[in-house]
């Protein structure tokens, strides 16, 4: 006579177990994880863009976006710093560990939408991974984009992330990359200076160029307002928000701007889309 | 569908029995003083529909402050299992004002397309039995929210029930309703014309009762509101009565804001869901520290966003405010009621 539960549990995470980690900066490391149940993992696929809620049993749950691309599926990873208990308690754990996963969850930055257009990337810090994951994917369908710019900096050169990567992406000849730092060290040949320094470097233009935009949020506003003044339009201006989602699923009212949900309508929003949001 | 039928006075409590039976009923229980809640009930005579208002919303029988979600053990690797209560439950002798709480509940958690797990659950095991008001009760301003004092067909309820003296009017909406009827059909029989024209003269009656204060016009607050036209200082200046208690919201039938815990119980690992509130400053500061919402005019602010703006009617269908009055009477900076706060924002006024 009970009514009984028959669709998917919203709250339940899947097991994960990580195959490896790799040390980015001192506090920041990435993980690669594996759904335990193969299944599950041969079925499990993302859009860049998305996050998932991880549990480490026992401390909880907290949101990571993805920093693959679901066009190298294999497993999936994702970049993490060291902030409170739950990452520390991550930073503990090493393969063969095991996690919970809820997801993917969110909406996604457009990709597909923006076949033939020349895409911008913005990074700043731990802000690139979430980038990557998009990168990634754009560059196993680089004959589908225009010109590919990705500008990226981080306080030191100690900080920034996938440091042997941003060598091969210097060396690419398919797209321009460069790379600055607010402050140098012994050794940095390179740029010093906060990221808006690299655009007349570049050579950015608004014309047919869709940005996106991802890093701590002081950052965010000052990029969108030099993009602004070069003349991008607001709906090129792609970015994601920040806000404690907690359930990730438009429930718990943790991450609510207005009457948006973060976790739900976002992360990822349009410079258009943030302007008509009320705090 | 509605079907109009009459239950003698003096024999409600056998219904309850009948309904026992089948379901688990919560109903309204005298605990002292005039103080009337939600209870289970052992037996019907614990029940009373002697009262104006009980001191809280059952919502805690659909989303009560601490909620089992899943337990976890590690044997080799982690096994997770779900903890699900599929009680069947009978809420009788709820106000119109808190069944509207549990329609809005059932837009909000329940959307359609991503329907909250444990919510949903518990709500599809649950009958509503309402009690129309004859009169208006200390604080409410139902009048105003349009959810009471009677509901229509349509309004959430299962059944309404109307004192009519030596009996009362059941008017049947839902085929759950039916069911309820059928466990002791022998006690019910047809309401007469006479009956339903009662009906009609006691809600018009009870609507005129309404006293002038408090009310709340939610035609201006709310454009306000959504418009964001209410001055920062305003806000402040209101905020400054606030000592971030989360009364307002733990007592108000249509919040539902909660965090997620992790614990230890016998070994075993559990996740439990419990209220949270917009009021605390934890609800949205980030690992980082960073709080979007730093001062408590931003939290007020936030409050009285989700409860009044068009853009969430827009996006839940249906006012957050059902004008129960219980925030007028919980909070303990005295002001904070959402009639006092709305009438501020209304007549840009706060003295």
């Amino acid at each position: 006579m009970e009514v009984t539960e028959t669709r998917p549990n919203i709250y339940l995470p899947q097991i994960a177990r990580i195959t490896d980690v790799r040390d980015e900066t001192p506090d920041t490391k990435t993980f690669v994880f594996r759904l335990r149940e193969d299944p599950a993992h041969q079925a499990f696929t993302w859009r860049p863009g998305q996050f998932v809620e991880l549990s480490v049993f026992g401390l909880g749950e907290a949101p990571f976006g993805f920093a693959s691309s679901p066009t190298r599926k294999q497993n999936f990873e994702i970049t993490i710093r060291a902030v409170g208990a739950l990452t520390a308690a991550l930073h503990g754990m090493g393969p063969g560990d095991e996690v919970g996963i809820r997801g993917p969850l969110g909406n996604h930055f457009p990709c597909d939408e923006v076949r033939g257009r020349n895409i911008l990337f913005i990074g700043g810090g731990i802000g690139l991974p979430p980038l990557r994951s998009l990168i990634h994917n754009m560059l196993d369908e680089r004959d589908k984009f225009g010109d590919i710019t990705i500008l990226y900096g981080a306080r030191t050169p100690t900080d920034l992330v996938y440091k042997q990567e941003l060598k091969q992406w210097e060396q690419r000849g398919d797209i321009r990359f460069m790379v600055t730092v607010d402050r140098s060290e012994p050794g940095w040949q390179g740029n010093v200076g906060m990221v808006p320094t690299l655009f007349p470097k570049a050579d950015v233009k608004p014309d047919g160029t869709v940005a996106y935009i991802c890093g701590p949020p002081v950052m965010i506003r000052f990029v969108i307002q030099d993009l602004v003044s070069m003349g991008f339009a607001d709906d090129n201006i792609i970015s994601t928000l920040e806000r404690h989602m907690k359930c990730g699923v438009g429930k718990c009212n943790h991450c609510c701007i207005g009457h948006k949900y973060v976790c739900r309508d976002g992360p990822v929003f349009s410079y258009q889309q943030m302007k008509g949001l009320l705090e | 569908m509605s079907r109009a039928l009459r239950l003698e006075k003096d024999r409600w409590r056998e219904w309850l029995a009948a309904l026992q039976k089948g379901a688990t009923v919560v109903a309204p229980v005298r605990l002292h003083g005039d103080d009337v809640a939600f209870e289970r009930i052992d037996s019907p005579g614990q029940a009373t529909l002697d009262f104006c208002n009980t001191q809280d919303s059952p919502k805690r029988f659909l989303f009560p402050q601490v909620e089992p979600m899943l337990r976890y053990r590690r044997n080799g690797g982690y096994e997770v299992n779900p903890i699900y209560d599929q009680e069947k439950r009978v809420l009788f002798g709820i106000r119109c004002c808190d069944v509207s709480a549990v329609r809005f509940m059932d837009l909000a958690l329940g959307v359609e397309d991503l329907p909250d797990t444990y919510y949903s659950l518990r709500r599809a095991n649950t009958a509503l039995i309402a009690l129309a008001c004859d009169q208006p009760c200390g604080d409410s301003f139902c009048v105003c929210a349009d959810t009471g004092p009677f509901l229509s067909s349509g309004g959430g309820y299962d059944i309404q029930l109307t004192d009519l003296g030596d009996h009362y009017l059941a008017e049947v909406d839902t085929e759950r309703g039916e069911a309820l009827v059928a466990a002791a059909s022998a006690l019910f029989t047809s309401a007469s014309d006479e009956d339903l024209a009662r009906r009609q003269e006691l809600d018009a009656q009870a609507e005129r009762s309404f006293p002038r204060e408090p009310r709340l016009y939610f035609a201006a607050s709310s454009r306000k509101v959504s418009l964001d036209n209410v001055d920062e200082d305003l806000w402040r200046r209101m905020a400054h009565w606030c000592v971030s208690c989360g009364g307002c919201t733990h007592i108000c039938p249509t919040c539902y804001c909660f965090n997620v815990t992790d614990a230890q119980v016998n070994g075993d690992g559990l996740r439990s869901r419990r209220w949270d509130s917009c009021q605390y400053s934890g609800l949205t500061r980030e690992a980082s520290g960073h709080n979007p919402r730093p001062e408590q005019l931003h939290r007020l602010k936030r409050r009285i966003f989700h409860k009044m703006s068009y853009q969430y009617v827009a996006r839940d269908g249906m006012q957050g405010c059902v004008g129960c009055g219980r925030c007028i009477r919980v909070c303990p900076g005295i002001r904070l009621g959402i009639t006092e706060v709305g009438e501020g924002i209304r007549r840009a006024e706060w003295k």
